[in-house]
């Protein structure tokens, strides 16, 4: 790839802690981070008694069985997915830097969630991919 | 030797570059979302140095960034055979067993890791969603209908396009349309929960009650508890408040059906 490629990339979605910072506006969004499909981790910002490591290695297994096979084996992207419980859901977001996490308390509202999800794939697929 | 020395300083830029200094820049390259010009980089540099543990480490990492799962566990593989406890090769290839259905290796790998290295908290979360699949799961006894059921009898929502109803331990109930492999979908949803389940436990925030998994063409509702598991899929413009309300109506109904 040529230099003037890499100058026209856009600068907007390259700093993956920025994107986060974006997606932590969201109400009731109570943390987050990314994570390489190897499990290492890119960026976070969790609450203080979450342990990120052994949350970023499961967060990339999970995104990489997703990739793999869904839950109906076939094979095929995934740009978003929500895991809740009771006390609430972790997003899951799927880009070619690895996966975008999001942590919300009950009150995290899939849609709203998934909209603002989205947005950040497409700023980061753009700024990315290629 | 001055000779030597002053015929290096005319070559100037055309030696190739040290292991390090092409590391490096295969990492800054890497840095720039450039991940196959990056291997390019460290392969060449690994043909120089072989025994390069770094380089092999880094040619693992962009595979896995590049989703070439062959070409990563060869290079943990060979990570390994010069440094037979590195932990991130363990971990590494431990995570490509995981995901290759290979649990037993899995859990092998990383209790080398441990064993070396006890303060590994990825290895041993790992390890326990891996061990939790080797378990057999202490699930409720459902009955196995002989014959496939009529999709009109069970109820499910007109929109919906698959259903799947499975013990935890992801014996199959139920699949509509009844499909040879539906066997297989059962396991692989079993082990999608269980892996997200282990997340929301490390996050702190409990057990898994349901998940929505979109993709091209379709969305995927799961609603299980520790006795058993239900997939429903829908087409992507069915209005999730909607899909989730016909998941908590086919899950009650399936749990009393079977029971």
């Amino acid at each position: 790839m040529s230099t003037a490629a890499i100058v026209t990339r856009p600068a907007h979605g390259r700093d993956l802690q920025v994107v986060l910072a974006e997606l932590l506006k969201l109400d009731h969004i109570i943390g987050g981070f990314v994570v390489a499909p190897d499990g290492l981790l890119i960026a976070a910002d969790l609450p203080r008694e979450v342990e990120a490591e052994p949350l970023s290695a499961l967060a990339a297994a999970l995104g990489r069985e997703l990739e793999l096979r869904g839950p109906r084996l076939r094979r095929r992207q995934f740009p978003t997915a929500q895991f809740a419980s009771v006390s609430g859901s972790a997003f899951l977001g799927s880009t070619p830097v690895g996966y975008i996490v999001l942590l919300g308390d009950p009150r995290a509202d899939w849609e709203t969630v998934r909209f603002g999800l989205r947005g950040a794939l497409g700023t980061v697929y753009r700024a990315w991919a290629g | 030797m001055l000779f030597a020395k002053i015929w290096h300083w005319v070559r100037g830029d055309k030696r190739p570059p040290t292991s390090a200094l092409a590391l490096r820049q295969a990492r800054r390259l890497r840095d720039e979302g450039r991940y196959q010009r990056a291997a390019g980089v460290v392969d060449k540099a690994l043909l120089r140095d072989p025994r390069n543990v770094a380089g092999h480490l880094l040619a693992a990492s962009l595979h896995m960034a590049l989703r070439e799962t062959r070409s990563a566990r060869a290079s943990f593989e060979r990570v390994l055979a010069l440094e037979p406890t590195h932990p991130r090769a363990l971990l590494g290839l431990a995570r490509i067993e995981l995901e290759d259905g290979e649990t037993a290796a899995c859990c092998a790998l990383l209790s080398r890791a441990l064993a070396r290295y006890p303060d590994l908290p990825e290895a041993r979360a790992v390890l326990e969603v891996a061990r939790g699949l080797l378990a057999p799961a202490h699930a409720k006894r459902y009955a196995t209908p002989n014959v496939a059921v009529e999709a009109d009898r069970l109820g499910l929502p007109a929109e919906s396009r698959e259903a799947l109803f499975a013990r935890a331990d992801a014996t199959k109930i139920v699949a509509v349309p009844h499909e040879p492999g539906a066997d297989a979908v059962a396991a692989q949803a079993v082990k999608l929960s269980k892996v997200a389940a282990a997340m929301l436990g490390r996050a702190g925030l409990g057990p898994l009650r349901h998940a929505v998994i979109e993709s091209a063409a379709e969305t995927t509702y799961l609603r299980l508890d520790d006795t058993a598991l239900l997939t429903l899929s829908f087409d992507r413009d069915m209005k999730s408040a909607t899909a989730l309300r016909h998941l908590e109506r086919v899950w009650h109904r399936f749990r009393s059906e079977f029971a």
